[in-house]
């Protein structure tokens, strides 16, 4: 089902005439609308379990890399339905649709955790970028229940794609394509929206050294399977505003 | 693109020849060429012409640049700055402080990755004068013309005003002995040599009086010199002399200035400088004192002005402030206060005076906080009304209708080891007379204290952030 909507994204383009499954590993397949496929691969747990899409919490931020090894994306379970169809902006004027959340009640979502305004992100040692729970208070946004960037006070709406809603962020975050298999398991398959990788490996090259074993391995694609665990196990301290 | 480019190379090439002849005239008649013969001759020639042309390539600048380019690439866009390679003003108390891993490369850019990135062309030179009936720039090395002239000039000393009875040779003598370090550059090194060098004794800041650049500059600035001091042992005070009672983030600094160093750092509030001898190393001041309880048969609180005397080790005199002369070259409509701020059009970052020039950065006559984030946000909103004008297109900025959240963000550190931070939020909106900032300095959670080390690092972050949108 979930599989469905996110062809629909992509149009009648590359996706619909050939199946992840009779290329291989990679994929790479781009519509002119933002999409990139990336290798499929299967969020699992710390000890390698499949994570669970009906066990994930709440309001929780999870972190796992993708689509490289370096490049960390959020996962939530939101604590309602997202909408539906949302068309998208990025900051030099292309047009996406973004289908809506996975799962039985449409509520989980994924997005790449690396700021689209100025490229703050989850590390090891700490994190600007995360789900801001309803309860707690934020000072980039009205209210909570949203995605900051606590780095310049950019605030994202994690209900409809990670559009921007203040700060001075120009553009969405780009979105982590998942899919919900039958067997509860999860899926990442590709990334919506304008990326920012390219700028992402160019600016952090003393981190990647440090965490990554240099930028080479830093840059690898994940393949197979991506370790997902929550923010707190991520990064030794969260920086929120 | 291709247009562009071909503008460039030839400004480039006529550049080239002007500066040429003045290296001729100058090996002729040695180094005694008066410079305002040099700037006439260099001055005549027409050396290019642009849509856009920017004078100053700081925060404000740079932005006003990179969006146009963004906006549509085919926009012909030219940024005049005299200096080669860029230092930056915010962090830069991190420097001084000699804060981990803040060395001086973490501060200094050069222009040649942007200018690459973004396609516009880069003249550097300085600004002479300008001639708005013929929309030409008159600079040291010839006249650009323009049809949208945008100025991000920055600040200037008013030493002049500040220090009336002291004459030129004495202004440049006290430059030189007690640097300001509000513009970046050499007196960022030279007030870094003077710490470095310096014996136990006192800092003495003085706070410059009126508006002036970056407000929280020289009470971050007195935690930076205090732990330098104390990771170095020199024994002695740091002394902000402030002729007001106006602390910017006033309770998150007294707060660490207490808790982090205890009577370290004294805050002398109503203490005017008047004087200084570099001799005697003393500095002369007034100083409205509350009269005593019992000499009170009024309502109101009674002060009395006495003249004092501190000696120092090391002076940081920074100046009043006052908006770069090209403002004043420009002939534009300005606020009458000391710092003769730009009278801007409305909503907007055009100039009421001239609807072809805009300005940012520190010289907007909006009632936003002259910081270098501020500055960005301002000229992206510039860019998108300059772009419009060019496509004969109206453009109302989104701040008319909508406040803006979180148009600034600034941050400033307060200790070392660990690194603590503390930072006002500014929201922006429109007042009906000009954009207004409304800051809030927020407290954590957890601790209760304003200042935090998740600040700390989100200050690191905000620096990595902000100069890689300018630089990379």
């Amino acid at each position: 089902m979930d599989r469905r909507n996110f062809l629909k994204v992509t149009g009648a383009g590359v996706l619909m005439a050939v199946a992840p499954s009779t290329v291989g590993t990679k994929l790479y397949a781009n519509d002119g609308r933002l999409f990139t496929a990336y290798e499929r691969v299967q969020l699992l747990d710390a000890s390698g379990a499949p994570i669970k899409a009906s066990q994930l919490k709440k309001e929780t931020n999870y972190v796992f890399n993708y689509p490289y090894k370096s490049t960390p994306a959020l996962l939530l379970n939101l604590d309602e339905a997202t909408g539906e169809n949302i068309t998208l902006t990025s900051e030099d004027g292309q047009e996406y649709l973004w289908k809506s959340g996975v799962g039985k009640e449409k509520t989980i979502v994924s997005y790449s955790a690396i700021c689209s305004h100025q490229l703050a992100h989850p590390t090891p040692n700490d994190s600007f970028l995360q789900y801001v729970q309803k309860d707690k208070k934020t000072m980039a946004y009205e209210r909570s229940g949203v995605i900051v960037c606590s780095s310049h006070l950019s605030a994202f709406d994690a209900k409809r794609g990670a559009q921007r809603l203040s700060g001075p962020a120009a553009q969405p975050l780009a979105s982590i394509v998942i899919e919900v298999a039958e067997d509860d398991s999860i899926w990442a398959v590709g990334v919506l929206g304008p990326d920012k990788f390219h700028e992402y490996f160019k600016s952090f090259k003393p981190e990647f050294k440090m965490f990554y074993d240099g930028k080479r391995e830093a840059k690898k694609l994940v393949s197979i399977s991506a370790p997902t665990v929550t923010l707190n196990e991520y990064s030794k301290e969260i920086i929120q505003y | 693109m291709n247009m562009n480019r071909r503008d460039a190379i030839k400004l480039g090439a006529t550049s080239v020849i002007a500066a040429a002849a003045i290296g001729v005239t100058g090996c002729q008649k040695n180094t005694e060429v008066p410079s305002k013969q040099v700037a006439t001759m260099a001055n005549g020639n027409v050396i290019g012409k642009h849509q856009v042309v920017v004078i100053g390539g700081g925060y404000g600048g740079l932005t006003v640049a990179s969006e146009l380019k963004k906006e549509n690439k085919d926009i012909d866009v030219l940024v005049i700055e005299k200096n080669e390679t860029f230092m930056s003003c915010p962090g830069s108390n991190t420097y001084l402080g000699k804060l981990n891993g803040m060395t001086l490369d973490k501060f200094m850019f050069d222009y040649a990755q942007p200018v690459e990135k973004y396609g516009y062309s880069m003249l550097h030179a300085e600004v002479t004068n300008i001639d708005r009936s013929k929309k030409q720039v008159h600079t040291a090395k010839g006249v650009v013309e323009y049809d949208i002239l945008v100025l991000s000039p920055g600040i200037a000393y008013d030493y002049e005003n500040q220090f009336p009875k002291w004459s030129k040779n004495k202004v440049e003598h006290i430059r030189r002995s007690a640097p300001g370090a509000l513009i970046p550059g050499g007196e960022h090194l030279a007030l870094d040599r003077l710490l470095a060098n310096m014996d136990d004794g006192n800092v003495i800041i003085t706070v410059p009086a009126g508006k002036y650049r970056c407000p929280p500059a020289p009470f971050e600035r007195a935690c930076m010199i205090a732990t330098f001091m104390k990771k170095e042992d020199i024994r002695g005070k740091v002394i902000l002399l402030n002729p007001s009672d106006k602390i910017s983030k006033g309770a998150a600094f007294k707060e660490s200035w207490k808790e982090l160093y205890g009577d370290m750092i004294e805050h002398v509030d109503f203490a005017t400088i008047t004087d200084v001898d570099t001799d005697t190393k003393t500095v002369t001041f007034t100083h409205k004192e509350a009269l005593p309880i019992e000499d009170k048969d009024f309502d109101e609180p009674q002060f009395k002005t006495v003249e004092k005397r501190v000696s120092y080790s090391v002076l940081n005199l920074i100046p009043n402030n006052k908006a770069n002369p090209v403002i004043t070259m420009a002939g534009l409509e300005v606020t009458d206060d000391a710092f003769h701020k730009v009278v801007m059009n409305g909503c907007s970052f055009q100039t009421k005076t001239d609807a072809n020039v805009y300005a940012v950065g520190d010289v907007v006559g909006h009632a936003i906080p002259p910081s270098g984030q501020t500055a960005n946000w301002a000229g992206k909103q510039c860019a998108k009304e300059v772009a419009a004008q060019l496509a004969g297109k109206k453009y109302a900025l989104p701040v008319a209708k909508t406040p803006v959240s979180a148009g600034n963000v600034c941050y400033s550190m307060v200790g070392d080891n660990p690194e603590e931070g503390i930072l006002v939020k500014h929201d922006f909106s429109w007042n009906g007379t000009v954009i207004a900032g409304k800051g809030y300095v927020p407290k954590d959670e957890a601790s209760g204290k304003y200042r935090s080390r998740g600040t700390a690092k989100a200050l690191r972050d905000w620096y990595r952030g902000i100069t890689n949108d300018l630089f990379s």
